[in-house]
């Protein structure tokens, strides 16, 4: 039962990144130059998956919540400023994008996608730092709570936030190469392709920084499925990158979805069965069992999860099927 | 400043923020169901406009809704992370079960829905609005049902100092859940009436050129409003019992119950001071007055007979500049709700202090200014907008405009290729 929430947990946040994932990529992107019109173009394509794309983050938390209480109040508050600049992230996206469009003053626009490029940057930031707080362990104490916040600023932290920001910027260029209009995808699909190289460096750097890091060497319960997260997520980058190169960018973005999701799974598994690890009294090292919610609280979770599932998924995947394909006049503009 | 009291000022401004946000969603998609249900069902094209005008205030308003609510989702981690570490296993369901069940789909139906126009058939973009509405309403059961557990914890029995799930049952017949879920719900179609009624004043005196489009509207509005403000006192009133039944400190510590019920609490927690602040019943004082003045909605409404309302002009005045009342009022309401639940986060369960998450006082003040800020700047900037696009008028609201004729044939290519 535990495990079966905590995989279902690590659902809803790998969702989140691979959906989410793509709106903060486009919304990197729209610092490229491309102009008001390219800049609109690149929110039309965004436009009727992104209120359905940040309701995993939302279902993510509900969970964390319901099923994992004990780890949602420690997790957060121990983890304050990365969860607080990665929430200030998504607030900006989700205003910026809904909002951009209503004053018709293109300064004032070009104002707001500002605001969505900070958000997009500030978001991947946290949500790579909070991945990296998870696997370089927090100084969990014996009563139970984090010590302190300075544990998160770490060399890891910093380059795993550049990392899922780099990662992003390949994914949301990737959907955007699948999306636009023919010409717009040639030219997008190009920016993609350079920035593998650059998501490969912060990859690299990430992996190097977390090898030498004592914290992360402790932490970690199985190093053979830590080392095996920088090995999928190059070899995602880099099947992305010849799925662009030979015009595939459906494969190209099933890669960087991939590329997004891999994190999430596999910090959970190299930390199993422990979910914080502290780093100062290892007695203290809160395993998945006891942060779970007790019996009757999973058991009743269950049953109102189980015909929901479903549904959920069923009604994400008519909104991705009614409004598939390429952008053309006829794509509905809202924001 | 310490950590406590910055937490609950921290709380107290999202709440605050957010619930002005979700009263008016709430209110505003039920009244937007019948008209673009009118529309589907008889074609004329005046509930098609009428659907696409207040449709745009109403997705404007979304935004702010969202923002402010998953601010207010993550608030409880990371402020009150005792909250979750002592009945986490109780409280956590309902929230759970609400991010699930509603707005997950809620948001997933709506993003599909502004989008859907001349895309989608009919039926099936209707549909979606119904979706919309009928997860909103279910959203604001679920986390009602979370609040009144705060205010009456039921249905759970306490092993080693944490609260365990013993009968969910409980938490759905919670005394404290069913006159305060229709007093919330009755508040919303007030405040969607009210600004509806409101809004559509503001054209007519301005004589704008869709006369006929905000008379209907205006109308709408005013018999919303009319019938909401009398649910809205007979809810409100009818909480009195089943309030004084589970918290009898709430509005003052004076009775004999709410005695017997302070020194039970003093034998058990310790002596303390465990009557909630006076502001409770202050907030609860000033929200009846609110309620009663808007009472006189119902005088205008033997005035809707050949348009007295709007011929009269001062009627229309007098809508215009009612409009903040409820706004006042559901605010007051809240603030009488939940400070009349001190010092107790869950009501004789768990005190305020033990469940305030251990993080420095700087970081929290931190937090505090900064959420304030950006959320503050927000709401206002999204208030600005939405009063603009009002004014603006019915002509072409961008929500629904039919799309230019395409260039070449759509024919969307397989992704998977």
């Amino acid at each position: 039962m535990d495990l079966a929430w905590y995989a279902l947990l690590g659902l809803f946040f790998a969702s989140y990144l691979v959906l989410a994932g793509y709106d903060y990529g486009v919304g990197l992107l729209l610092a490229r130059g491309v102009g008001s019109a390219g800049r609109r173009e690149a929110l039309t394509a965004l436009g009727p998956f992104f209120l359905g794309n940040e309701v995993w983050l939302v279902a993510a938390v509900g969970i964390l919540f319901g099923a994992f209480p004990l780890l949602e109040g420690e997790l957060l508050a121990g983890c304050y400023p990365v969860v607080a600049g990665a929430l200030v992230g998504v607030i900006l996206v989700t205003v910026g994008v809904q909002l951009r469009s209503r004053p018709d003053d293109e300064r004032i626009r070009a104002r707001w996608d500002r605001v969505v490029m900070i958000g997009s940057a500030l978001a991947a930031l946290g949500w790579g730092a909070l991945l990296a707080a998870l696997l370089q362990g927090v100084p969990l104490q014996a009563d139970g709570h984090v010590a302190g916040v300075t544990h998160l600023a770490t060399p890891f932290a910093a380059a795993a936030g550049l990392a899922m920001v780099a990662l992003v910027a390949v994914h949301g260029a990737t959907f955007l190469t699948l999306r636009l209009s023919a010409e717009a995808a040639a030219v997008v699909g190009r920016t993609a392709r350079r920035l593998v190289p650059v998501a490969l460096t912060t990859v690299a750097l990430a992996t190097v920084v977390g090898l030498l890091s004592a914290r992360v060497r402790d932490a970690v319960q199985r190093p053979a499925v830590a080392v095996l997260l920088p090995v999928l997520l190059v070899a995602a980058l880099l099947a992305a990158r010849a799925a662009l190169t030979r015009r595939r960018p459906g494969w190209a973005l099933v890669a960087t979805g991939a590329a997004l999701a891999l994190p999430v799974v596999l910090v959970g598994a190299a930390l199993w069965p422990y979910v914080l690890v502290s780093t100062t009294d290892p007695d203290a090292s809160l395993r998945v069992a006891d942060a779970a919610a007790s019996a009757p609280t999973l058991r009743l979770l269950g049953w109102v999860a189980l015909p929901l599932l479903p549904a959920l998924l069923g009604f994400q995947a008519m909104c991705w099927w009614v409004f598939r394909g390429r952008t053309d006049g006829r794509a509905p503009v809202y924001w | 400043m310490d950590t406590l009291l910055l937490a609950r000022l921290q709380f107290a401004t999202t709440t605050s923020i957010h619930f002005l946000f979700v009263v008016v969603t709430l209110g505003l998609v039920t009244l937007l169901v019948g008209m673009q249900t009118a529309w589907v069902l008889t074609g004329n094209p005046k509930w098609e406009r009428l659907t696409r005008y207040w449709g745009q205030l109403y997705v404007i308003n979304y935004v702010l809704g969202i923002a402010t609510g998953i601010v207010m989702e993550f608030q409880f981690g990371l402020n009150w992370s005792g909250l979750s570490r002592y009945v986490g296993n109780v409280f956590g369901a309902p929230l759970a079960i609400e991010t699930l069940v509603a707005f997950f789909l809620e948001s997933t139906f709506l993003g599909m829905w502004i989008f859907g126009w001349h895309r989608l058939g009919k039926g099936v973009h209707l549909a979606l609005l119904w979706g919309v509405a009928i997860t909103a309403y279910a959203s604001a059961f679920w986390i009602m049902v979370a609040n009144s557990w705060l205010q009456n914890p039921v249905g759970y029995e306490v092993r080693d100092g944490i609260a365990h799930l013993t009968d969910f049952g409980a938490l759905l017949t919670n005394p404290s859940l069913g006159m305060a879920f229709g007093h919330v719900v009755s508040a919303a179609l007030l405040v969607g009436g009210m600004l509806m009624a409101a809004v559509s004043a503001g054209h007519l005196i301005r004589r704008t050129p869709d006369f006929a489009l905000f008379r209907t509207s205006l109308r709408i509005g005013l018999v919303t409003a009319a019938l909401a403000i009398t649910m809205v006192q007979g809810f409100g009133f009818a909480q009195f019992g089943p309030v004084g039944a589970v918290q009898p400190t709430k509005f003052g510590g004076d009775g004999p119950e709410s005695q017997a019920l302070i020194a039970e609490w003093t034998t058990r927690f310790g002596p303390g001071d465990y009557t909630p602040p006076v502001l409770a019943s202050v907030g609860l004082g000033f929200m009846i007055l609110i309620g009663f003045t808007l009472g006189c909605v119902w005088l205008l409404l033997p005035l809707l007979f050949r348009d007295w309302v709007i011929r009269l002009r001062f009627p229309l005045w007098l809508i215009l500049l009612g409009l903040p009342l409820p706004f006042i009022a559901v605010i007051l309401g809240w603030i009488s709700r939940e400070v009349g639940r001190q010092p107790w986060v869950a009501y004789g369960l768990l005190p305020t202090e033990q469940a305030v998450s251990p993080v420095s006082a700087p970081l929290m003040l931190t937090s505090l200014i900064g959420f304030s800020l950006l959320l503050g700047t927000l709401a206002v900037t999204n208030w600005v907008l939405l009063a603009r696009h009002a004014r603006r008028g019915a002509a072409d609201p961008a929500l629904g405009r039919p799309p230019a004729p395409p260039s070449e044939p759509a024919h969307p290519e397989p992704a998977l290729l």
